[in-house]
């Protein structure tokens, strides 16, 4: 039976159509849910939560949809093994939410996607990221190869994975790095991150592995014709780029 | 050089203060009034008696028709206020920048130094990259 899958919107998202698009073209029962409507969360079997500014970024980026009902139901379902993929805001949301890295309580944010480096401003630019653990780790992250790129656009001011050097040890050991930025051939080394994120990182993912947030915007170049030298083929209309993740997503939501 | 320190508050309704508050009493605190205020603290090279105007004139930072500048009396939080300030971002600045939050309780008065510190701990300031100022 498809399972379903809730696409959140909060004030102020802005990418949820995209991918809602992607996550049906990908096979999956994706629906939106709006925050006046949360408690329809409960009845959802996993949760993605899109880019955008939720609540106007107020205070920080995620610090007040990091409290609303929504997350109620998404840390509710996340402890309980569904799983959770957040891209941008959503990854941000995330953070503040103490689910990603899940080293501290819960509401208690450890680390955080902050203002971008050298300087902070907002960077719009193709990336590709490089897939920094097994796939084995998370169950979103099976239907990729070991070492995967992926491509995608980074479109933030406030992308910059930045944590106390203890914090920063702790991800790196313990594996909750999933991926980092890279060249397109693969190859990895400073000038590939658009951000001085520490650790090179792209995406986050929990001690558990249902939990993901990533940066990058994979729905963003996620069809044909969205990549610039459309060099995968003639089929423009075709999901292909970064709807890897997102068939990876949906086929470890129905499994 | 004198150290000056000054708020810019919002004179138009303050949206970002108004989350702030019913965010803080969705997690039970007892607070009934939420001011958000920009604070700077720089080093001034002229005379007290015109430094509101002459900050005023900064256009980057103060936009006469939705601020209101005051002036304060020390470059430390205020009764009931916590400033959180971004680490690293004074590093290499010669003025300091932070947030300010003024919470008032139910009975009007301003926030404890316990309150202050359960909201900054639990919403107003991520650790990660931030630090709460509390008188």
């Amino acid at each position: 039976m498809t399972k379903k899958i809730a696409v959140l919107v909060f004030p102020g998202t802005n990418s949820e159509e995209e991918t809602l698009r992607l996550l049906r073209a990908c096979g999956g029962d994706a629906h939106l849910v709006h925050w006046s409507r949360a408690a329809l969360l409960r009845d959802f079997d996993a949760y993605v939560l899109p880019g955008g500014f939720a609540y106007e970024d107020r205070i920080r980026a995620g610090a007040i949809a990091a409290h609303d009902e929504m997350m109620d139901y998404v840390i509710e379902g996340a402890q309980a093994g569904k799983l959770v993929y957040g891209i941008c805001n959503g990854a941000q949301i995330l953070l503040e939410a103490g689910l990603v890295p899940g080293t501290g309580e819960v509401r208690r944010p450890t680390a955080a996607f902050t203002r971008n480096g050298p300087v902070p401003h907002f960077v719009c630019t193709h990336v590709w990221m490089k897939l920094a653990i097994d796939p084995q780790r998370s169950p979103i992250l099976r239907g990729l190869e070991r070492g995967a790129l992926v491509p995608a656009w980074s479109a933030h001011g406030e992308g910059r994975l930045a944590a106390t050097a203890e914090e920063l040890r702790a991800l790196r050991d313990g594996g909750h790095v999933a991926f980092v930025y890279a060249h397109e051939d693969g190859s990895v080394d400073d000038s590939a991150i658009p951000n001085q994120a520490a650790l090179g990182c792209a995406a986050l993912v929990n001690r558990a592995g249902n939990v993901l947030a990533m940066m990058p915007h994979p729905e963003r170049d996620g069809w044909t014709f969205h990549h610039p030298d459309r060099r995968r083929g003639n089929a423009m209309l075709e999901p292909s780029g970064g709807a890897v993740l997102f068939r990876s997503f949906v086929q470890a939501v129905n499994a | 050089m004198t150290q000056r320190a000054f708020a810019i508050t919002l004179k138009i309704p303050d949206n970002a203060a108004y989350t702030t508050l019913t965010t803080l009493q969705r997690l039970g605190l007892p607070v009934a009034r939420v001011e958000r205020s920009e604070i700077w603290v720089v080093e001034d090279g002229g005379g007290a008696e015109d430094f509101a105007a002459r900050m005023e004139r900064n256009e980057t930072i103060f936009n006469g028709n939705k601020h209101r500048l005051t002036v304060l009396e020390a470059a430390s939080p205020r009764a009931g206020e916590t400033w959180i300030e971004e680490i690293g971002a004074h590093d290499r600045a010669r003025e300091r920048r932070y947030v300010g939050w003024r919470l008032l309780g139910n009975d009007g008065r301003p926030a404890d130094a316990d309150l202050l510190r359960e909201a900054a701990a639990r919403l107003l300031c991520n650790p990660a990259i931030e630090k709460a100022h509390i008188a």
